[in-house]
């Protein structure tokens, strides 16, 4: 028997089912914590906020457009939850040691490849909020200019702004060393 | 004139209003050509970075509990009804002819027909209603008893359970498919 389709768990939750709303936690958890971990930065706060993702998610799945992605949809909230996590606080969120899952011992190639993850990681992690937050709307999750100014609600020219100088300082961070 | 990085920026996200222009300068001058090249290298970087695993213990605390008291599945249920439907049938279709072959193996035995059970349970059903009515306390001794035979209890025994049998195997068959 097939998987049922995200729209029909959508429905089935939107009747009480709690068990469709399970699984459609079970299909996005690893990428809304990924969302809320390359924001934040820190484990623990990334899976409070995936819980609470998924619980501003299923407070608002009555009024969820079927037409619409429940993917991409339910991590644009989780980068809006994390937003407004961090604007709470509004002190830098303090840089987690995580490694990659899986790491021990392997191929010194892998090695250099997580070796390489985690630089990048880091580099993200020392972004601005704001500039982390438009690199994880464009490169993660793929929404265009105008997109990224509708959901944060800024103007576009400051999109591109941040989005040119995130890009800038990632590139310092990630390249300047070897030159 | 070379492209700004704004110009490079904007198209490799494909935001440019004229991507053809872009890509007719791209071709000719190589110092463009380059820094595009290393911005390309710099986005498939950061698009490429791998998702992490969550924590098993996070998993456990967030996964959503399967209960195992949930109601059933809806086939389950209608067979359910069915099947008791089709045991109430079955014992209403054989007593008559279980009876009739238990008559023919021992004449003796006296076993009471529907309309006769039917009646005395009327008739202990008025009686209930007439102590009832009185408001006094019967004793034991008073309370009408139903008279049916051993062999027929026996076999209405028997034959529920064996329909209860078949009926719980067909329901355990649907639920390993």
């Amino acid at each position: 028997m097939s998987a049922p389709s995200d729209r029909d768990l959508i429905q089935r939750a939107r009747r009480g089912d709690a068990e469709a709303f399970g699984e459609l936690v079970v299909r996005y958890q690893v990428s809304v914590f990924n969302v809320c971990y390359r924001i934040l930065h820190e484990r623990l706060e990334a899976e409070d906020m995936t819980q609470e993702t998924f619980l501003r998610a299923r407070d608002r799945l009555q009024t969820f457009d079927d037409e619409r992605l429940f993917g991409p949809w339910i991590r644009r909230v989780a980068a809006n939850v994390c937003l407004n996590h961090l604007e709470a606080q509004k002190q830098p969120a303090p840089l987690d040691e995580e490694r990659a899952a899986g790491e021990s011992h392997g191929p010194e190639s892998q090695v250099e490849s997580r070796e390489r993850s985690e630089q990048i990681r880091q580099a993200l992690a020392s972004l601005p909020v704001h500039y982390r937050v438009v690199i994880e709307l464009r490169h993660y999750q793929e929404l265009s200019y105008d997109a990224i100014a509708a959901e944060l609600q800024i103007p576009l020219s400051d999109v591109k702004s941040h989005l040119f100088r995130a890009r800038k300082m990632l590139a310092e961070k990630l390249y300047a060393p070897d030159r | 004139m070379h492209l700004t990085d704004e110009q490079l920026n904007e198209y490799l996200d494909h935001e440019t209003d004229d991507p053809a222009e872009m890509e007719l300068h791209l071709a000719v001058c190589t110092d463009c050509a380059r820094r595009l090249s290393e911005m390309k290298v710099l986005f498939s970087e950061i698009e490429s970075l791998p998702e992490l695993a969550i924590s098993p213990e996070f998993s456990a605390r967030f996964m959503p509990i399967r209960s195992e008291h949930a109601g059933l599945p809806r086939s389950l249920t209608v067979t359910m009804i069915l099947q008791a439907a089709l045991v109430v049938a079955g014992i209403m279709i054989a007593a008559p002819f279980v009876i009739r072959f238990v008559s023919s193996y021992a004449p003796g035995l006296s076993i009471p027909s529907f309309v006769d059970v039917f009646l005395q349970m009327q008739t202990v059903w008025m009686a209930w209603l007439d102590t009832l009515s009185t408001l006094s306390f019967p004793t034991l001794s008073e309370i009408p008893v139903v008279n049916v035979s051993s062999l027929v209890t026996i076999f209405t025994v028997i034959g529920v359970s064996l329909l209860w049998l078949i009926g719980n195997g067909l329901l355990l068959r649907n639920q390993v498919k």
